[in-house]
């Protein structure tokens, strides 16, 4: 079976000199830099050197590409001057994400990006085609009904009922807990820095004195206080009260950002696997691959569990082309995603279950790791805490302020005392659970994360010990999964004793051994 | 016991589930190794300095001084190019069963972990030059895993190295398609 070769949309070469141009970009900065700013006034100029050829390229471009369905690959083909014929067989295909921006909604199109676990870049780059083409594209590489007459079935799962909606207040909450905007208030005062978009004269020429006289005449007198400039006590106050104003500008912007970003999240069943739509710009539609979820995490920060609320997230892992040649390493890479990024706790439990029949959280008996624990924690911090007691003695002492180095005794204690606490109650909410299928691994005291991978997921298992560990006859065991990012909270359980860490060891090692990976 | 433990050329040995060292020979190898590469990387600054103390641009007092630095460090380095491959190798262990690997490793980290034959994407048996003088190789075994992508085993017998990769390699029919 093998269908016509399918084109791109024809609207499909201003997408294409987009991005070529977005690609030039430094080069069009170096030109204009090395042209000493003469190239900025030349408009014509710029474009008749980067846009138009551009265009002319992207124009061929879009001629040449076309991809069409065989019985288990899409086969692409590309070039200008060196043809390339790309086959990516079905298998491997783990995601299709469609990318909209209003300018793709304008024409109906989108960009679709159909993505192996093999390496960062997409597989293939379909930029761009209709939405019925996109249809076509997700029917045949993802499998579901590749068989005919799967147009109704197609219909009726588009509107089946999500498995998720956020609403936008849910968002704003989002906004609220995380610290996302920090980013863009970031982001914004160094481009402001960079630009020097604020008038420099207009801040400089104020009359800050007579502002500041002003607002202390109209102080009452219980306030007058404040403006003592004797006591510094303004200054703190002043200090607190930028502090809270950048508080509050910092979650402004996080809510703005999670409403652009993730306006509308729903996921929807379709087939085995999930769809995840969102966004206002760019509007994302991209397909988590049920059965290739190898891991799934529930986090809660303080914030989050104020609110009764939690995030899932999961990380999905693809094959490699092991194919491609000798010595091509066979690690994958990772995906992590957002399976929900707020839910209430409650559901959330529910959620994972109803993706991963095999995991449930509920019920699950938790083990605790060693007791004993928390001792080498704050020996750990006592170990840090040290130096920084000297250091902060020698300042004081050296420092031409009244304050007598000895002060700095003062740290050990309670940074001990508080250490001491914080590692008791972390141990003791940190802990790991055996079930038929799968194993758990919770930490965490503020913020806390739990994490479960089914046994056909874990790829080899391993114990360490640290030098410390072997004194104290502890160890960790830790799991390893395809598409483990750097980053995220996985099954590594710290400080167990030896005895248990290869008891735990040696039966996800049979659990494992009698299980088939498959992809 | 210890006797044993030397001569690991047997296969039926080296399947049996019992913990066996590597080749011992390896120790060799990587000392020759090391001090090859200890020596190649000292010899550079001795040269630099030579030169700078030939053409004058560093007095006599201060390029004895240097020597003598320089001699300690290479004394050190070569030293623990000498004990390391040893201590390795006194902590090495591997250990392979019907349906998987274990390896059991690290003089002050250490790590045991276990390989089933059922993750096992492909292996790999190596050779570099010193080794193939000793008829020694190295057994690479890639899972889908991340940190564990690939485990390497070094120092096996060339033969051992090659059976033990058949047996682990999987026996499914191909997945390519």
């Amino acid at each position: 079976m093998q269908t016509e070769a399918r084109r791109l949309h024809r609207w499909s070469w201003p997408f294409i000199a987009a991005d070529t141009i977005r690609a030039l970009i430094l080069p069009i900065v170096g030109a204009v830099f090395a042209s000493g700013g003469v190239l900025l006034s030349r408009l014509d100029l710029l474009s008749v050197l980067f846009v138009v050829p551009a265009c002319v390229y992207a124009f061929i471009r879009q001629r040449v590409y076309n991809y069409r369905f065989t019985e288990n690959e899409l086969v692409v083909r590309d070039g200008l001057l060196t043809r390339n014929v790309r086959h990516v067989s079905y298998e491997r295909i783990h995601n299709v994400a469609l990318v909209r921006n209003p300018i793709h909604r304008m024409l109906g199109v989108a960009t679709a990006r159909v993505e192996t676990a093999a390496g960062g870049k997409p597989e293939a780059l379909l930029r761009v085609i209709s939405l019925e083409a996109a249809e076509e594209l997700r029917r045949y590489t993802l499998g579901e009904e590749r068989t005919a007459a799967s147009t109704d079935s197609a219909e009726t799962t588009g509107e089946a009922t999500p498995t998720l909606q956020v609403p936008d207040r849910e968002l704003v909450r989002l906004g609220l807990i995380s610290n996302r905007g920090f980013l863009v208030v970031a982001a914004v005062l160094g481009a402001a820095s960079q630009g020097q978009w604020w008038d420099q004269d207009w801040f400089t020429e104020q009359d800050w004195p007579g502002i500041f006289a002003n607002v202390q005449a109209r102080t009452p007198g219980w306030a007058s206080w404040l403006f003592d400039s004797q006591t510094g006590v303004s200054k703190v106050f002043l200090g607190l009260g930028v502090l809270l104003l950048l508080l509050v500008v910092i979650r402004v912007f996080s809510m703005a950002w999670y409403l652009v970003r993730y306006r509308g999240f729903t996921l929807h069943q379709q087939g085995e696997d999930l769809r995840a739509d969102y966004g206002l710009w760019p509007a994302v539609s991209s397909v988590i691959p049920a059965h290739r979820i190898q891991l799934v995490t529930i986090s809660a920060s303080l914030l989050h569990r104020w609110f009764r609320r939690a995030s899932i997230d999961v990380e999905t892992a693809g094959a490699t082309d092991s194919d491609s040649g000798l010595g091509a390493a066979s690690g994958t890479a990772s995906t992590r995603q957002w399976l929900a990024p707020i839910i209430e706790i409650e559901r959330a439990h529910e959620l994972v279950r109803k993706m991963l029949p095999e995991v449930d959280l509920d019920g699950l008996e938790w083990k605790p790791i060693e007791a004993r624990a928390a001792r080498r924690i704050v020996n750990r911090i006592a170990i840090a805490v040290t130096p920084i007691t000297l250091a902060i003695a020698a300042l004081f002492a050296l420092a031409p302020i009244p304050v007598s180095g000895w002060h700095a005794l003062w740290l050990p204690p309670v940074v001990l005392t508080t250490a001491w606490m914080a590692a008791r109650q972390w141990v003791r909410r940190t802990g790991y659970s055996l079930s038929e299928c799968a194993i758990y691994f919770r930490s965490g005291w503020i913020g806390r994360q739990v994490t479960a991978v089914r046994f056909v997921n874990i790829q080899t298992v391993s114990m360490n010990q640290s030098p410390f560990d072997h004194r104290k006859r502890m160890a960790s065991v830790a799991v390893d999964t395809a598409g483990a990012g750097s980053t995220g909270h996985r099954i590594q359980i710290p400080f167990l004793n030896v005895e248990v860490a290869e008891d735990i060891l040696s039966r996800l090692y049979e659990e494992t051994r009698r299980t088939e990976f498959r992809w | 016991m210890g006797d044993r433990e030397q001569k690991t050329g047997d296969f039926d040995q080296a399947e049996d589930g019992e913990q066996h060292p590597v080749d011992r020979r390896t120790v060799k190898v990587a000392r020759i190794i090391g001090f090859s590469v200890v020596l190649l990387i000292s010899i550079v600054p001795l040269i630099l300095f030579t030169i700078g103390w030939a053409v004058g641009g560093i007095p006599g007092p201060v390029y004895l001084a240097i020597l003598g630095i320089w001699l300690l460090l290479l004394a050190s380095s070569l030293l623990l190019a000498y004990r390391w491959p040893a201590a390795r190798h006194r902590h090495l262990r591997y250990l392979v069963e019907e349906d998987g690997l274990c390896i059991r490793r690290g003089v002050f980290w250490r790590t045991v972990i276990w390989i089933p034959i059922t993750r096992v994407q492909h292996t790999d048996v190596s050779q570099g030059p010193v080794q193939r003088k000793f008829g020694l190789g190295t057994l690479t075994v890639h899972t889908a895993g991340t940190a564990g992508a690939s485990i390497a085993l070094v120092g096996l017998e060339h033969g051992i190295a090659s059976r033990l990769s058949d047996h682990l390699r999987p026996a499914r029919a191909t997945d390519a398609n």
